[in-house]
């Protein structure tokens, strides 16, 4: 059985600040012991329904660009509510996070639970290594998705026992007006 | 966004344009109902990937110029190769090699165009938005767009090692040539994708076109075996015909001040479109019969010139994309060894292949230890800048009677015509009307 809650790391290697998310998901890759799959993306939105297919919760960590000061942590509910669009897009994708995560609300293949970690950068111009204020708010940002997603993990079993089958623990398609 | 309107005339501006690979802006200025200026800025910083190739080994150039791009880093990866096994003398243009990277090609084709079809430029015609809108009121075409894209994804992960950059293209082949049992696995889902695709050639016919006619000079790739993808010399609906070598000779690169990409246009009379639409004009005849005949189900004739009609033509180039790879698939025979080898020598190398949005252009100078010398990139979007341009400014005259917001969408969509990749086109998009 593939896991219940799955940790999504998005970000592009090549864009400075743009790959926090990734690295994120490689310290606690190395880490281990979270009981979650680990992801790593560049964000194609397409890609993301798919790597959350058949998951319980997700948990996505993306650098974002909302004017806070670098470094900022940002933490996000988006499992009814669309997330904020004055986050900005870092993605030259046409399709990002927040338009995947709507997208797929509309089409019933949003899990249940949705978090979003944004951590605030500075640079997202082509080339490689974070910035200093990035850099240093990894440790406690992996600290933080480590601790959510261990706790995701416990409420999927704790949901999946109360309930008497695994198909009742995926978000219901809201009705249609 | 911010409009501004004078007794005298109105700016429309759009600071950031939706639904287009990268970012740019819309600027267009009206002195009542005279269009005085349309400008498309394409503002993401310069990426100075031609100067950071300089150095480099010639075995490197595919693998860095596939990350100018997340929608088409095969098509950078093929003129690459193309282009420095030129300088090197070699030719594939036969064989399981060949074949693997047209296969290859396919799935980006497919990836690029199911995106662009069903959730870029299809909420423009049913009046949605966005996509997500669409979606919540036609949730079976979002599914069909995804579900073809999976298919394009399945050739880039087996073919390619992975969806996005894929990294088992080289010079003179593959790192790995799959076997037949693991092409065998895609057929499943290209035979569903080809489905899908001729439904939605049919669907396509069934949407309210704008009656605009517009008639640029036609740039496509012509190639004796088909309709082009990896290979084939230049050509024109004005009798434009040259080789890859020849492409300096013929156009010319300026910079403009509103944009970070420069403006190509043909020496000898100005500006041209490259994509699908002329490929379809100048070649819709090599297409395999099957896509013909969805083109002709779809109302197409041989020749199309409305702009707005390029989503019929996408549509069409999806069964040719399904069609071919599933043809290449039945027939294909693992090479005896996956890559040639390719020897470094002094030249300079030239290479066109045909990116799911246009011509895209290469050409390296390297030296006897294979190290690049000097490289040259011209991608579609930068080809194609004028004539959109040119374009938006018919779309406006013809519709200066609409409010500022309906006057947005309409160029919005005039825009996506041409898929703009302005990622790729930097050496970045927001719309301005002004009405003064």
């Amino acid at each position: 059985m593939s896991p219940a809650v799955v940790l999504i790391g998005v970000g592009n290697e090549l864009r400075h600040d743009d790959a926090a998310g990734l690295e994120v998901v490689r310290r606690l890759r190395s880490s281990g012991g979270l009981g979650a799959r680990l992801e790593a993306t560049s964000g194609d939105g397409v890609e993301l329904l798919d790597l959350w297919q058949e998951a319980w919760a997700v948990v996505l960590v993306d650098a974002v660009r909302s004017g806070a000061r670098a470094g900022t942590i940002h933490r996000f509910d988006a499992s009814v509510t669309p997330l904020s669009a004055s986050l900005g897009r870092t993605s030259s994708h046409a399709l990002g996070v927040a338009d995947a995560i709507e997208l797929a609300r509309e089409l019933g293949r949003l899990p249940r639970r949705v978090i979003v970690y944004g951590i605030e950068g500075a640079r997202f111009q082509a080339g490689s290594g974070l910035t200093k204020r990035v850099a240093s708010a990894l440790e406690p940002l992996a600290r933080m998705v480590r601790a959510e997603v261990l706790l995701l993990a416990a409420e999927s079993v704790a949901e999946d026992s109360a309930a008497p089958s695994s198909a009742s623990s995926k978000a219901p398609r809201p009705p249609r007006p | 966004m911010s409009d501004t309107q004078s007794s005298a005339g109105r700016t429309i501006r759009t600071d950031l344009l939706a639904r287009v690979e990268g970012e740019g802006a819309m600027y267009i200025e009206l002195d009542g109902t005279e269009v005085r200026d349309v400008k498309l800025r394409i503002y993401e910083p310069p990426r100075f990937f031609e100067a950071m190739l300089r150095g480099r080994a010639y075995t490197e150039a595919a693998d860095i110029t596939s990350r100018i791009c997340g929608i088409c880093p095969i098509a950078y990866q093929m003129s690459a190769v193309r282009a420095i096994e030129d300088a090197c003398g070699v030719t594939i243009d036969s064989g399981p090699i060949r074949d693997l990277r047209r296969l290859i090609y396919w799935g980006e084709w497919i990836e690029s165009h199911s995106l662009h079809v069903y959730l870029l430029h299809a909420p423009d015609f049913l009046g949605y938005p966005g996509f997500v809108e669409m979606a919540r009121d036609h949730p079976q075409l979002a599914e069909q767009g995804l579900q073809i894209k999976k298919a394009g994804n399945a050739i880039m992960t087996l073919v390619g090692g992975r969806e996005i950059h894929p990294v088992n293209l080289r010079v003179g082949g593959f790192y790995r040539a799959p076997s037949r049992l693991e092409l065998g696995t895609l057929v499943d889902p290209l035979e569903r994708a080809r489905e899908i695709a001729l439904a939605t050639a049919s669907w396509t016919a069934t949407l309210d076109f704008p009656d605009i006619s517009h008639d640029p000079e036609l740039v496509a790739l012509s190639d004796p075996d088909g309709y082009a993808v990896d290979r084939g010399c230049i050509v024109s609906d004005r009798g434009l015909k040259i080789s890859p070598a020849e492409f300096d000779a013929h156009v010319l690169e300026e910079h403009v001040e509103h944009s970070n990409a420069l403006h190509a246009r043909i020496r000898e009379r100005g500006s041209y479109l490259t994509g699908p639409l002329a490929r379809y004009n100048l070649a819709s005849e090599q297409m395999r019969p099957l896509a013909r005949e969805a083109a002709a189900g779809a109302g197409l004739g041989p020749t199309c010139r409305n702009p707005f009609q390029s989503i019929v033509v996408r549509a069409v180039e999806l069964v040719q994309a399904c069609d071919d790879a599933l043809a290449i698939i039945s027939s294909y025979e693992p090479p005896e060894r996956p890559a040639l080898e390719v020897a470094p020598r002094r030249a300079v190398g030239h290479g066109a292949t045909e990116a799911p949005r246009g011509l895209l252009y290469h050409r390296y100078e390297i030296n006897e230890q294979g190290t690049i010398l000097d490289a040259r990139i011209v991608p579609p979007t930068s080809q194609n800048q004028l004539v959109i341009e040119e374009q938006l400014r018919a779309v406006v005259q013809r519709n200066v009677d609409l409010s500022d917001e309906q006057l947005r969408q309409r160029c919005e969509q005039a825009i996506r015509n041409h898929d703009p990749c302005i990622s790729c086109a930097t050496h970045f998009l927001d719309l301005t009307v002004e009405r003064i």
